[in-house]
């Protein structure tokens, strides 16, 4: 796979594991939810598991790439919020289509901007970096909507939230387009190996002339961008808009890249691993409600699966 | 003192060392050498109780000992200053001198006065001025040195073991180290000293062992060896021409290749004037702090410089950035080389093609397949030890991670190499090697600029030598004038000796 090439041949039984465990870790799931519910593997909740994974997926590919670059966004829920109250602002027919993608997209570029900004040209620590924009977006939100969102979302975006292209939903359709071409963008471009470069050795990337601010300012325009599709993408499913959006995705595409391989230290992972991760954490989300566990289990076990992760990698580094 | 008979330490895979005797007697120093992975530091951490062995015993003090951890080693008095440091850069010197060991009031807290004033009075034993109320981490990495060895002086030391203590010295410094380790010989104290620099161990050292392949190969007193010896022991073939033969001629005539005019850094360069020749090795000699690194950063636009002009094949590179001098040609290879040279989470095969991608892409996708190619050919050319362009880069030797770096820089520049102590941590094989691929590449026409502190390595690779005192240019030595005495008088002399 992609993380193959690019972090050296797997040698011996260990290192494979180490790079592949996590689809294995997937596929067991699968198959052991199967047995335990098999409801868990008939196509309809498949299929609406997909759907779920569509906006998580697409998030946590942003994520990857800062990331990557050694940093961390804790805006993408707050942009993914932001883009979505942005549906009901306009008319409520396709007219505004244009525009409120326009706007959208018009955000998020800023946002990423002044998240990479802060990281490269003021040193600011990603975490408060983007904690701050994140903030400082919701006041923007709450000021845009006086508080409570109103209005209708055009149909438009409800057709790509919630629907269906002959059996396949479009969000799906959308996020693995976004996934092949940013996984193509990692994996094969130039920009792609600058960042792997940078995240892993900055000073080394310096010398040999990377422009590492340049690097890592469009690794956030490029979270900041796919989480605003990806609130774009939730709202049209949700079919009305509150100002909480994706509320907690910026944790879970945290640890969904973490889970699949994406090291905080920077400059590892991969888009496969990142968007396997979300796969996980989508089904064990699914399979706990399915069993007829209380919610509050899906909590206890997304930290018991991050330990898990942690130490797995941690292990693994230190072989 | 202490005596090894028959150890044997096996890793997963890898036998480090196999049936190896070696004995320390007290007040001797007794050098320990071999090739990177000769098994030197498997040896020096099992007597450090840091690894226990497989087989073979250890007797110390007359007695038969089975240490089983460091602290048991360090409570019998033995001591090893490792190659990377462990110092707190937060904390001062005293407080690192002593930690663990704190002074304490009568109330059980820590006396900060009564731990000071020990620490300033085994400052004062090792000869050296530093303040200990300094924090650790400004300190240059010369006196950090000096405050790990001031760490085993507090204690009751028996047998000091020092790895490469001298690869981040510069010339005073290191005879200021070995009048400590005379003085330390003649109270008794047995040393075990590593290092790759043979010229050190012949002025030091009472015995020498030479380790290879984690077996003895030999021991002996070291009046009845020589340089040659040694060098043949430890890679187990001679070593003809270990430097190779320098360019017949440089064509002054011609323009350089590298001009600097005039660069300048605050604090740290003054004013310095200097041209590479194409075809030529231009060493740069001076003390540790002497500016060399840095007029080689503000060259190469890592270090912004307050003035001067960088000039490559007489074209000015304005403005002076890293990606400018390679576009113009020169490259530089950094003294810390896993610090800010390699990328360690890619592959050899990405790492060779870093500095040339541009040569990979068309439109903007990389093709994996052409830099694969690209990094056999460098494997080949340079004889890389490796698995081969897929393989990881962190577990290899130094010599064939440097040999990395040069494929990668020779990729891409082929004008002039900036070359910051290319040896450093290299085996004695591994140099040979290296010397080799710098001397073809002047060959070829490439004008090299080489920072190294090794005097012997500069008077046997240069061409010319440039010297550097305090931040200036303190003269230029060509053909029988580069020796030794010459290069050392005008790195260290005084400003009131040059008056």
């Amino acid at each position: 796979m992609s993380g193959a090439t690019q972090t050296g041949a797997p040698a011996f039984g260990g290192e494979f594991f180490a790079r592949y465990g996590i689809f294995l870790f997937l596929a067991l799931l699968i198959a052991g939810g199967g047995l335990i519910s098999p409801s868990f593997v008939s196509s309809g909740n498949i299929n609406n598991m997909l759907v779920q994974l569509a906006p998580l997926g697409i998030v946590v590919i942003g994520q990857a790439f800062v990331i990557i670059s050694r940093g961390l966004d804790l805006s993408v829920a707050s942009v993914m919020a932001t883009a979505a109250v942005m549906t009901s602002l306009y008319t409520s027919d396709n007219s505004s289509a244009p525009l409120i993608v326009a706007s959208a997209l018009a955000m998020a570029l800023g946002t990423g901007l002044v998240n990479g900004l802060l990281v490269t040209k003021r040193n600011v620590s990603p975490f408060l970096a983007t904690l701050a924009t994140a903030i400082m977006l919701q006041g923007i939100r709450f000021w845009m909507t006086s508080g409570a969102p109103s209005g209708n979302i055009p149909p438009l975006f409800k057709q790509i939230g919630a629907g269906n292209l002959g059996g396949v939903p479009i969000s799906l359709v959308i996020f693995l387009v976004i996934a092949v071409v940013f996984w193509v963008v990692l994996h094969r471009s130039a920009y792609g190996r600058a960042l792997y470069i940078v995240g892993g050795n900055p000073i080394a990337g310096r010398l040999v002339g990377l422009s590492s601010d340049r690097v890592i300012i469009i690794a956030y325009v490029i979270s900041s961008t796919l989480a605003a599709t990806a609130g774009l993408i939730l709202a049209g499913f949700a079919g009305v808009v509150d100002n909480f959006v994706g509320r907690g995705f910026e944790l879970d595409s945290i640890v969904a890249a973490v889970i699949g391989g994406v090291a905080l230290s920077g400059g590892r992972g991969g888009i496969a691993g990142a968007v396997v991760g979300a796969a996980i954490l989508i089904a064990i989300f699914n399979l706990v409600l399915l069993i007829g566990a209380p919610v509050q289990f899906q909590i206890i076990i997304k930290g018991a699966v991050i330990v898990l992760a942690a130490a797995f990698y941690i292990k693994k580094s230190k072989s | 003192m202490l005596a090894l008979t028959g150890i044997e330490k096996s890793f997963p895979g890898v036998k480090a060392l196999s049936n190896v005797d070696f004995e320390v007697r007290a007040g001797e120093v007794h050098a320990l050498v071999g090739e990177n992975g000769a098994g030197k530091s498997t040896l020096t951490k099992i007597i450090g109780g840091a690894y226990t062995p497989d087989g073979g015993t250890i007797t110390y003090d007359g007695t038969a000992r089975r240490w089983n951890d460091p602290a048991a080693a360090k409570a019998a008095g033995i001591h090893i200053i490792y190659q990377e440091f462990v110092l707190f850069p937060h904390l001062s010197v005293a407080e690192n001198i002593f930690k663990g060991y704190e002074k304490k009031t009568a109330f059980g807290l820590i006396d900060h006065r009564a731990t000071r004033r020990a620490a300033q009075e085994v400052i004062a034993r090792l000869g050296v001025r530093i303040d200990v109320d300094e924090r650790a981490g400004v300190l240059s990495v010369a006196d950090q040195q000096m405050v790990e060895i001031a760490k085993a002086l507090i204690h009751d030391v028996k047998l000091l073991i020092l790895d490469e203590p001298t690869a981040v010295l510069s010339e005073p410094e290191v005879e200021l180290l070995f009048d400590l380790v005379r003085t330390l010989r003649a109270e008794g104290v047995g040393v075990i000293y590593i290092s790759h620099r043979l010229d050190e161990i012949f002025e030091l050292c009472d015995r020498v062992t030479v380790l290879k392949d984690g077996q003895h190969v030999a021991t002996r007193p070291i009046g009845e060896t020589d340089h040659d010896e040694l060098v043949s022991l430890m890679v187990g073939r001679e070593i003809e021409n270990y430097f190779p033969p320098n360019a017949e001629a440089v064509d002054m005539a011609v323009p350089p290749v590298l001009h600097l005019r005039n660069i300048s850094v605050p604090d740290r360069v003054r004013n310095v004037t200097l041209s590479v020749q194409p075809g030529e090795i231009l060493g740069l000699a001076g003390l540790i702090g002497a500016g060399r690194t840095e007029l080689a950063h503000a060259a190469f636009g890592v270090l912004d410089h307050d003035g001067g002009e960088v000039f490559v094949h007489g074209q000015k590179v304005d403005p002076v950035s890293p990606g400018a001098m390679i576009k113009a040609g020169v490259g530089y290879v950094t003294e810390d080389r896993k610090g800010q040279g390699l990328f360690m989470n890619l592959d050899v095969a990405r790492n060779v093609t870093g500095a040339s991608l541009g040569e990979f892409v068309s439109g903007w996708m990389i093709s994996g397949r052409q830099e694969i190619k690209a990094a056999k050919t460098e494997i080949d050319n340079f004889a890389i030890r490796c698995r081969g362009p897929l393989g990881d880069v962190d577990k290899l030797s130094g010599g064939n991670q440097q040999k990395i770096i040069f494929g990668r820089w020779t990729r891409a520049c082929h004008a002039a190499l900036v070359l910051d102590e290319p040896t450093r941590g290299v085996d004695v094989g591994a140099k040979a090697e290296i010397y080799k691929i710098m001397r073809n590449l002047a060959n070829e026409g490439i004008g090299i600029l080489m920072i190294s502190s090794e005097l012997q390595e500069v008077v046997g690779m240069s061409d010319r030598v440039a010297v550097m005192r305090e931040g200036r240019l303190s003269g230029l030595l060509e053909g029988p004038d580069i020796t030794e005495e010459n290069i050392m008088h005008l790195a260290a002399q005084t400003d009131r000796e040059a008056a």
